[in-house]
């Protein structure tokens, strides 16, 4: 090597390299200046993004509050149970996880895709409930296999539970898991999956009490959207408890009383209008609900013709027949045409508008007063105030004795009633009103649709001397106070002349006397409602098919100082006072050993 | 020519840069583990050992004057080239590139080797070479020589590290001295090759990864995701970063690559822009020392030596963190001396044992 090589001129080649070195600095710092950027001035933006990845929100089902009968027992319950959901994100071969999935919870491929498919408008990392109301055993063999199916989720939450069963169903009503309809209809709310929402009853009417509100575990996730733990939860707030009017032994005993009957029984606490017992029968296990049925339960619960799902009290209609003689006889003493000393004679039959009308009693009643005509509940007598006092006098005393409308009572789904009258007849027939349509209404019968909850509204306004009350559920420190009305609907003279002939119907063996219970002074009124026309009725006996007519008795007790208000329809029960009276009777019993032992 | 090396020698080693070298290695082992504790393997431990690997064969490399390998340079390159074409022909497909052998535990990549044998073959290619200007004949044959391994490794295909081969020959070419208009027909020539690249040459996914670059939301799921992820997990980490071991985006595997590619993005999580400027700064000190060795070279291939080995180095490190950012498209190319891996390590290694080899024997024949 000789020494120009090791000296030669390299100062251009290093001047070159220095100048890309510089260059590359400088690309250096404007690199540093965006990790600046991105780090500093955009850092919020995708901290934010970051815990978007990994935080995932999981609704926490707040319990429902309890709903308790007066004495404090549970109408509605809730127990723990557990739930199997599917997370659809981390299904990874269907035909292999979803038979597997089937055999472990003991139900069929179709059930398991339909349920899937219900729901396939929510987010794919929103699991879907495909089991629930499961006990700890039927749950540990899914536990036991957590890592070969990462899809499925077992959670514990609240679920309703009924005591009673079917015992108060029409008024604690039921909880139902939203459908995929309603889901879609509410796109604002944020639906939990397996929501359950009040259908009726209670559980409808103060759904927004009960529901509570529900939680939020945040949970830490990695990116295959596997739980790795929990951030932090905002706990469920549990709902209020609900405590109503009802009292146990006089709901349990109307049950009874109903059992193997179609029929309603409504009692009301007479000095606050607090609902004591409710029963509509047939009736049916709330609990199926919640559980969930199968279609061929589903079908046969709603297409039963005995309607268990219906509350016959507040939307059954029937024609309030005799009870209705109680509307008559207070219309006709306010607008004077019939006092309390009015006396009719009563052979049996009479010949009104040209048609012969029987009285029920054929030997007929004889010479009586406007209370012998209620303790006897002769048709005669009634015919024959009808006549006088003409359709429009009657409709108007029917509504003020809140006929023709809602009670207004808590819950959902209440029906109105008819009161006809001539106006109503020519809107819906386009025809006039015939006088002898009038002689129909005046015992009850004809065009007239009452409820039952309507009929014992009326009876505790006739039992509290023309001061209405609300019928109500709603008890404990929530019950509403009815107020004071200023004046009585009718004069208290009338009133008085009324409760005289329900007094004597009941203790001096009128049509109510089977209700008579010793020492509480019970009044009241029987009514048996044709339900086809009599002439049809008398041709199936004599074929050796009596058609029953429906069984009613409306009444309260004591006398002075009311109560309790039972009313009782049993469907094609036969007469009112052989049938409903005895059962009211019995509840009459009850509640006076109770008011006793108080 | 062959020495072994002596007390004196010994004693010209740039210790200093030495310690850079390794101090920016165990900065990588560090976020290794980070990155894959809770993965089976212990990465990190692998590192450790490669890193002792890679440590002995740089003692190797400085071990043997720098001017025997550029006299070798010609078999090296025969050598690589035969290798390369066996690759194609024989190599299994590893993860769809056929650029890996596999020879029991250890794999060697032979376009790693590619890398280092084109600095030596451009460093005897222009030793000689002493004008101030390239003519074109010579220009054409530097493309020639490169151009050969350059085309095999298009087709395996390893953009990468084709890029890598540009940027060399790029660097190289510069230093020789372009005319204006040779680079402008260079340029000319790279944005036809580019353009007709585009339409016959590159894979689907491949044209995916650069309209990613441009509209990195227009496919999140797909090749955007890794972009997107890695600059929510810079991003996310602020000034002073969500600390060791607690980057969100890494624990809970949102990163994809985290301890190869993309470990320069888990370092921006847990530390922060300041682990980052740390990092690039060590690394800027680094580079500056390398690069500025050139001043220190004996001879015109020690200048080159110098050069092209610190570019190979420097151009690797900006496209990574470039391209981790999203401000250049994913191309597989690693982070030298941070990302997980013994071929890449190695290979930086070697490239900085040739240029303290250079830097160590400045003074001639002693």
């Amino acid at each position: 090597m000789s020494r120009e090589r090791i000296y030669e001129d390299l100062t251009l080649v290093q001047r070159r390299a220095n100048v890309v070195f510089w260059i590359f600095a400088g690309l250096l710092l404007l690199t540093l200046s965006y990790y600046w950027k991105v780090q500093i001035l955009e850092h919020k933006k995708y901290l934010g993004m970051a815990e978007a990845n990994r935080i995932r929100m999981r609704e926490l089902a707040a319990p429902r509050g309890l709903i308790l009968d007066r004495a404090g027992g549970k109408l509605a319950d809730n127990r723990a149970s557990f739930k199997v959901s599917l997370n659809r994100e981390n299904v990874k071969n269907e035909s292999v996880s979803y038979p597997a999935i089937c055999r472990l919870l003991g139900i069929d491929e179709p059930t398991l895709r339909n349920r899937i498919a219900l729901h396939k408008d929510l987010p794919s990392h929103e699991p879907v409930v495909i089991a629930d109301g499961l006990t700890p055993e039927d749950v540990a063999p899914i536990e036991s296999r957590r890592l070969e199916l990462p899809e499925l989720v077992v959670e514990s939450e609240p679920q309703r539970y009924y005591p009673g069963g079917g015992l108060a169903a029409h008024v604690v009503g039921y909880v139902q898991e939203l459908t995929a309809e309603e889901i879609r209809a509410r796109p604002d709310r944020k639906v939990r999956g397996g929501e359950m929402l009040g259908r009726t009853g209670v559980e409808r009417q103060y759904d927004d009490i009960l529901r509570g509100q529900d939680g939020i575990a945040y949970d830490v996730v990695d990116s295959l959207g596997r739980f790795q733990g929990e951030q932090s939860r905002q706990y469920p707030l549990k709902g209020r408890d609900i405590t109503l009017t009802i009292d146990p032994a006089l709901q349990a005993e109307a049950v009874k009383s109903l059992e193997g009957r179609e029929g309603v029984i409504v009692a009301l606490d007479a000095e606050t209008g607090g609902v004591l017992a409710l029963a509509s029968y047939p009736t049916f296990d709330p609990n199926r609900f919640i559980t969930r049925f199968t279609p061929a339960e589903w079908s046969q619960l709603t297409t039963d013709p005995l309607s268990p799902l219906e509350n016959r009290a507040i939307r059954g209609l029937y024609a309030p027949g005799s009870i209705f003689k109680l509307v008559m006889s207070l219309g006709g003493l306010d607008g004077g045409f019939v006092t309390p000393e009015t006396t009719v004679f009563c052979s049996g039959a009479t010949e009104i508008y040209g048609s012969v009308r029987h009285c029920w009693f054929a030997p007929g009643h004889g010479a009586m007063d406007l209370a012998a005509a209620i303790r006897n509940s002769c048709n005669i007598y009634f015919y024959s105030l009808g006549r006088r006092m003409g359709i429009e006098p009657i409709a108007a005393a029917a509504r003020r004795l809140g006929l023709g409308r809602r009670t207004g009572i808590d819950l959902v789904g209440e029906k109105e009633g008819l009161v006809p009258d001539t106006e109503w007849k020519s809107k819906t027939f386009h025809a006039p009103w015939f006088p002898g349509e009038t002689i129909s209404v005046a015992i009850g019968q004809g065009q007239l649709q009452v409820t039952p909850i309507q009929i014992a509204a009326m009876t505790a306004l006739i039992a509290r001397r023309g001061r209405p009350v609300q019928p109500h559920l709603l008890g404990g420190r929530d019950e509403p106070k009815t107020p004071d009305a200023p004046s009585p609907v009718y004069a208290l003279t009338s009133f008085e002349s009324v409760i005289e002939g329900m007094w004597r119907s009941v203790n001096e063996g009128g049509t109510g006397a089977q209700a008579r219970v010793e020492g509480f002074e019970a009044c009241g009124k029987t009514g048996s409602t044709q339900t086809i026309s009599r002439e049809a009725a008398e041709r199936l006996a004599l074929a050796g098919h009596p058609v029953k007519t429906h069984s009613w008795f409306s009444g309260f007790a004591p006398r002075v100082g009311p109560k309790i208000v039972v009313t009782v329809l049993v469907e094609f029960g036969g007469g009112g006072g052989a049938t409903s009276g005895p059962i009211a009777g019995r509840l009459f019993e009850i509640y006076k050993k109770e008011l006793e032992s108080r | 020519m062959m020495l072994m090396i002596d007390r004196r020698l010994f004693g010209e080693i740039d210790w200093v840069l030495l310690a850079l070298i390794l101090l920016q290695s165990l900065v990588g082992v560090f976020f290794i583990y980070s990155s894959t504790h809770f993965l089976p393997g212990a990465y990190y431990v692998r590192q450790l050992v490669w890193i002792g690997i890679s440590l002995a064969v740089l003692f190797l490399v400085l071990a043997i004057d720098y001017k025997f390998f550029v006299a070798l340079s010609g078999y090296f390159y025969g050598l690589v080239v035969i290798m390369l074409v066996a690759l194609l022909v024989f190599a299994r497909i590893v993860a769809g590139t056929k650029s890996w052998f596999t020879m029991g535990l250890m794999q060697a990549q032979p376009s790693e080797v590619a890398k280092i044998v084109l600095i030596l073959v451009f460093a005897r290619l222009f030793a000689e070479y002493k004008r101030g200007y390239l003519t074109t004949s010579h220009t054409l044959f530097a493309l020639g020589v490169a151009g050969v391994p350059l085309l095999l490794i298009v087709l395996q295909p390893d953009l990468g590290t084709a890029m890598t081969f540009l940027a060399i020959i790029g660097g190289a070419f510069l230093l020789a001295g372009l005319r204006k208009k040779a680079i402008v027909l260079l340029l000319l020539a790279a944005l036809a090759l580019g353009v007709g690249g585009w339409t016959v040459a590159l894979k689907d996914y491949q044209k995916k990864r650069v309209t990613t670059l441009i509209n990195p939301a227009g496919d999140p799921r797909g090749s955007g995701y890794q972009v997107i992820q890695s600059k929510i997990a810079i991003g996310s980490g602020g000034f002073t970063g969500k600390g060791f071991r607690k980057g969100t985006q890494s624990q809970l595997r949102f990163l994809p690559a985290r301890h190869t590619d993309f470990i320069f993005s888990v370092i921006g999580e847990e530390t922060g822009f300041l682990g980052v400027f740390i990092v690039i700064a060590l690394y800027f000190v680094l580079l500056a020392r390398m690069f500025l060795s050139v001043g220190k070279a004996r001879d015109r291939a020690g200048v080159y030596i110098i050069f092209t080995a610190t570019l190979l180095i420097a151009f690797q490190f900006l496209v990574n963190i470039l391209m981790i950012i999203g401000l250049f498209p994913v191309v597989g190319i690693t982070l030298p001396f941070l990302s997980y891996g013994g071929s890449s390590l190695l290979t930086t290694y070697v490239a900085c044992g040739l240029v303290l080899n250079v830097k160590m024997r400045r003074f001639a024949n002693v």
